[in-house]
């Protein structure tokens, strides 16, 4: 990350990422205490760890300022496990 | 650099990322297989994913994330010539991650007081082993992150040379992404 940018600002991109993966958290924590169930509610449990996963991925990891294929390793990765649960989670609906 | 120019490796070490790289794909078919034998039991998936403590759940998630934000921030003041800095920020992702392995003690100290063991049922199986191996991991990114923090306090990296603060950093990126698909996957998704 660039420093000398993000000294200009009061917050640092770094910053406003963690406040949205706490809030992404505290969404996800919510679904779950809330007893919602169902195919539907379940991939969006998964949509939003996909979510918090890319973001990592980019901006915690720094692949966001790399080209080719380490640029896409974590999107891959989270694209087939999304997926792999989506469809089981499918299958076992039915 | 010009912070638009893209780079052709990622940060840290090469060899941390093909580590990382098997890493995620043992624990992907962990995933995997954890979604697909739940296929076959739903019922008794739901019942005792019921009995995980979703709250322990959130703390952990949330000290694990918080922790990675520190190692963001050692790794930007390492870049800016801030050692000392460095090491602070490490030592406070440290403590998050001790707060996650007392969290995650706490809750095994529970399911084990109960009785609840790797043989207890299928979920159970897959929820102790899913998450001790994971656990692991935090230990082992905890023991990377340590060295990476006393070597920084002994003025080890700079500005122009942060390649071992960089390599430690994306390991425990790692585990804290494994954790982000492993809580809604295992304590909130039926």
């Amino acid at each position: 990350m660039n420093t000398m940018t993000e000294n200009k600002y009061f917050f640092r991109p770094c910053t406003w990422i963690f406040l949205l993966l706490v809030g992404l958290t505290v969404v996800t924590w919510l679904i779950g205490m809330k007893q919602f169930s169902g195919l539907q509610i379940s991939l969006m449990a998964l949509g939003i760890a996909l979510l918090k996963g890319q973001l990592i991925g980019d901006y915690f990891m720094g692949l966001r300022q790399v080209s080719g294929y380490w640029r896409w390793a974590v999107a891959i990765w989270l694209l087939l496990i999304g997926l792999l649960v989506s469809y089981a989670f499918n299958i076992s609906a039915y | 650099m010009n912070p638009m120019e893209k780079n052709k490796w990622p940060p840290g070490d090469l060899v941390i990322w093909i580590f990382i790289m098997a890493e995620l794909l043992v624990f992907g078919i962990f995933f995997a297989a954890y979604a697909f034998t739940r296929a076959n039991h739903v019922e008794l998936f739901n019942t005792y994913q019921a009995t995980l403590d979703r709250n322990a759940a959130l703390l952990n998630t949330l000290a694990l994330i918080t922790s990675s934000y520190f190692v963001v921030r050692a790794v930007a003041a390492i870049k800016s010539d801030d050692s000392k800095r460095c090491f602070q920020w490490l030592l406070a992702a440290l403590f998050m991650g001790a707060v996650f392995l007392v969290i995650k003690s706490m809750e095994y100290q529970h399911h084990f007081s109960q009785g609840i063991n790797l043989s207890t049922n299928t979920f159970y199986m897959f929820y102790l082993s899913l998450t001790f191996f994971h656990f692991l991991h935090v230990v082992l990114g905890m023991v990377i992150l340590v060295a990476v923090a006393l070597k920084a306090r002994a003025g080890g990296y700079c500005a122009q040379e942060h390649t071992g603060v960089e390599t430690g950093a994306s390991y425990w990126h790692m585990v804290d992404l494994v954790w982000i698909v492993l809580f809604p996957l295992v304590y909130v998704m039926k």
